[in-house]
């Protein structure tokens, strides 16, 4: 035998409906223009009448045009199961009818998705799911189909049957007659397959291959003969040329060559019908058998070179399907791709616009505070170099209200001595208070001198006027054994006016030899000088009725702005001392060391 | 020996008080008095006196003018003057005396005592030099006259490396590492050297900022000599103000 060949018809996964489908398509007829959508049941019947016309007459070569006008229809209408099931009877119409399984692929796949995004048609899925099946059976993809029959025939109980009969059909292509027989007398006990002459038909057709792989003569012509019956008596023209061409294996198989040419024959016949090449291929394989078999070589070689010939054509197409098949997967595959790169690529642009969004408002808001800060120490800088300068110019200018003032005091002096000496000692007078006025002019420029240049100031000024009244007063100036006199700074001139005073105010003419004692002290954080005298005190010298001296109001100020500047504590009391007579006034002032 | 004492001066009572202070010496001195630039470049050049009293204002010329035009200069020098602030530094400079009008009988005195002890050793030249070097507005090389026990020392400023204070004493270090010593307090020097570059580091330290190598914050200063000397803490902040506006010009 030159060809083993097996033609295992696939089962449709729909049963027929044989009442309420209108025998013509006129009745059906609908216009676009006047769609309502009571118009849906006229597209289920036109569902049900194209599946019905495909598998009694399935050379009707209208059915495809309706098939689209109704998938046009119920998109229009938004109807989904129209949809749903148009998109399926065109695969239907490819698959079985063009022998076009990837165009066929394309509606099922469209009928899936509809099926998948609409809960009201997901009980539809199986049936789809089924129909995939089918090609990849037809593809010769068993593993794939096994998988798919195997899912529906556990999930849905309605296609069970169906799908249990394709796994058989799947088997008997593997070369496992048992397993293959198994599953089909599996489905023989099944209630459905009884009110179905169709599938009955189809599955004893197969189950006769089967039974001839497996060497089972006669159980194949037995079930050649029923199948054979069931065909003829229903006049189920679609599973025709599968049930011929199965029998005429059976019959060639047990010898019985006249039947078997004529089986075969009658295959070829209705299979060129129904222009479907496989089983035309299928049928001229067998007939070159028989032909073989009967010593009719010619014929034989004829009907080898026929089978040859579609074979190859059946190769390329099949060959073009799965050409076409991987390109889908593959134009599928990098769309998918593309489309992930994209969704990647915006991700990150839109991750990155983000991030940088978030690190320019970053940099923003620091550079802000950044700003904001430098900018408010500036000012605070700013404001306390001001403060610094206003004070700085008040003080300089009370250092400054000093000189004139000390000037006129020196010029008082100065006539006084005059008054009471010789020329001569009044020239030595008057240079003395000379080198006095440049040592306060020099010193009055400065902020802070030493202590000793100070002290040598006022010990000069002090010189100078117990000269003027040699009886008037003895003076001493003392300092504790913490002061260092070329280290400690003190602002110029502070303690002046008081000693003025106590000169000029605290003794009474004729009155006892009065006495001022001056002291320095270094207490803690502080220096506190001291000018006491033992004269009448303030409250009886003529000074003191209502208005205080110039010099020691411009001291109280210089004090109160000296520690505005330097946020110290220095102090000036004057303190009448009425126990004893006379005047005390301490300075407090913070330490200022030079080194 | 009589000694020969000029004045040059313009106003008749800065005169006559002098003339009234040099009364007690009368027995041993001659006294010439001029009253102007001019008159007094003659006169001087003629009788060569040993002492000369010069005005800083004489006129409309100062003393500088007829220092710089006499051909002779040994005389012991004092100027008077009343507030010439440029002209008192410029006396210190050059260890030239002066006394401040009005005069102070007892400044006057020990003036005086001092220019008859000094008549022996003078240098008067080159102290006029320095002192006529301070009040020039060209720029010229500074110097200092140091008064010491042989008459007088001459230091370029930019020579000296640093001061240190010794109770009333001064040593004073040169870059050639010498060391001079003079009976003036540091105060003395840093009230004429800080217009120099000078800088009061410490109590008794005063340094030359030109001669620093570098400081740490930690409050030490190495000089070019590899000499550390310490910072007080009070001077830190002022120091690296003024060396950094030091680095700037």
């Amino acid at each position: 035998m030159i060809n083993c060949l097996i033609l295992n018809f696939a089962f449709y996964f729909f049963g027929l409906i044989l009442q309420g489908i209108p025998s013509d398509s006129d009745s059906l007829k609908l216009k676009k223009d006047h769609l309502d959508l009571a118009d849906t049941l006229i597209l289920d019947k036109r569902n049900d009448f194209i599946k019905q016309s495909l598998f009694t007459n399935s050379s009707d070569s209208t059915l495809l045009e309706m098939a689209l006008e109704t998938l046009a229809f119920s998109e229009y209408l938004g109807y989904q199961k129209g949809a749903l099931m148009a998109n399926e009877r065109l695969g239907l119409i490819y698959q079985y009818r063009f022998s076009n399984p990837y165009i066929a692929l394309d509606y099922y796949l469209q009928a899936l998705s509809i099926s998948e995004s609409n809960p009201a048609v997901r009980e539809f899925k199986w049936g789809i799911q089924g129909n995939i099946g089918t090609i990849y059976y037809e593809q010769e993809e068993y593993e794939k189909g096994l998988e798919i029959f195997k899912e529906v025939a556990s999930n849905s109980r309605k296609l069970e049957l169906t799908a249990i009969l394709n796994i058989g059909n799947i088997y008997g292509s593997l070369q496992k007659n048992d397993s293959a027989i198994f599953y089909f007398e599996k489905a023989l006990e099944y209630e459905q397959i009884k009110s179905n002459p169709v599938q009955l038909a189809n599955l004893y057709s197969n189950l006769s291959l089967i039974y001839v792989q497996s060497n089972q003569l006669e159980n194949a012509l037995e079930t050649a003969e029923r199948s054979l019956a069931l065909v003829d008596s229903l006049e189920i023209d679609f599973v025709k040329p599968t049930a011929y061409a199965n029998s005429a294996m059976a019959f060639l198989e047990n010898g019985d060559l006249n039947k078997a040419e004529q089986m075969a024959l009658m295959s070829l016949e209705y299979s060129q019908k129904q222009e479907n090449l496989f089983i035309q291929k299928s049928a001229w394989g067998t007939l070159a058998d028989i032909y073989e078999a009967r010593g009719k070589y010619k014929e034989s070689l004829d009907a080898y070179k026929n089978f040859a010939t579609l074979k190859d054509s059946l190769t390329n197409q099949n060959r073009r399907v799965e050409v076409s098949r991987k390109q889908m997967a593959f134009d599928f595959e990098k769309e998918r791709a593309q489309a992930r790169v994209d969704i990647e690529r915006q991700k990150l642009v839109r991750n990155f616009t983000l991030g940088l969004a978030i690190l320019i408002g970053l940099i923003l808001l620091i550079g802000g505070y950044l700003y904001k800060r430098r900018r408010d120490s500036l000012a605070k800088i700013k404001d306390a170099e001001f403060k610094t300068l206003v004070s700085e110019t008040e003080l300089k200018a009370l250092r400054s209200q000093m000189n004139p003032h000390f000037i006129f005091n020196s010029l008082n002096s100065i006539g006084d001595y005059i008054l009471k000496n010789d020329s001569d000692s009044a020239q030595d007078y008057l240079s003395k208070f000379g080198k006095l006025i440049r040592i306060v002019l020099e010193n009055s420029g400065q902020e802070e001198i030493t202590l000793r240049e100070d002290v040598e100031f006022l010990e000069l000024y002090l010189q100078i006027e117990s000269k003027r009244q040699p009886h008037r007063f003895s003076y001493s100036i003392r300092f504790a054994e913490n002061i260092d006199l070329d280290a400690i700074l003190v602002p110029p001139m502070l303690l002046q006016p008081f000693i003025e005073n106590a000169i000029w105010h605290a003794f009474p003419e004729n009155g006892e030899r009065g006495r001022i004692e001056i002291s320095f002290e270094v207490k803690g954080e502080n220096l506190l000088c001291i000018v006491e005298d033992n004269g009448i005190g303030r409250a009886k010298s003529s000074n003191s009725i209502g208005k205080k001296s110039m010099g020691v109001a411009i001291t109280e100020n210089r004090i109160k702005i000296l520690n505005e500047k330097s946020g110290t504590q220095g102090s000036l009391q004057i303190i009448d001392k009425t126990l004893d007579s006379g005047t005390k006034v301490e300075i407090m002032l913070p330490l200022h060391l030079a080194y | 020996m009589d000694i020969t004492i000029a004045i040059v001066e313009d106003e008749q009572h800065c005169t006559d008080r002098i003339l009234a202070f040099l009364k007690p010496y009368s027995e041993k001195i001659n006294t010439i008095c001029f009253s102007s630039v001019d008159d007094a470049k003659d006169g001087l050049e003629q009788i060569h006196p040993d002492i000369v009293f010069l005005d800083v204002m004489i006129g409309g010329k100062t003393g500088f003018d007829l220092l710089s035009q006499l051909s002779f200069s040994d005389f012991c020098l004092i100027f008077t003057t009343s507030y010439e602030q440029y002209a008192l530094d410029a006396f210190r400079f050059s260890a030239i005396d002066y006394l401040l009008k009005p005069i102070d009988r007892e400044d006057f005195e020990k003036a005086i005592e001092k220019a008859f002890d000094q008549i022996g050793q003078r240098q008067l030249k080159e102290r006029i030099d320095v002192l006529l070097s301070h009040l020039s507005q060209t720029p010229t090389t500074k110097k200092i006259s140091l008064p010491s026990k042989d008459g007088f020392i001459f230091l370029a400023i930019e020579d000296i490396l640093r001061c240190e204070a010794d109770i009333n004493y001064t040593h004073i270090f040169t870059l050639d590492g010498k060391k001079h010593t003079v009976s003036k307090t540091l105060k003395y020097f840093e009230g004429l050297l800080s217009d120099f570059g000078f800088f009061r580091i410490h109590n008794s330290h005063l340094i030359n900022l030109k001669c620093v190598n570098g400081y740490s914050k930690s409050g030490y200063v190495t000089l070019i000599n590899n000499l550390v000397l310490e910072i007080s803490v009070r001077r830190k902040e002022a120091f690296s103000k003024a060396i950094g506006g030091f680095l700037q010009s």
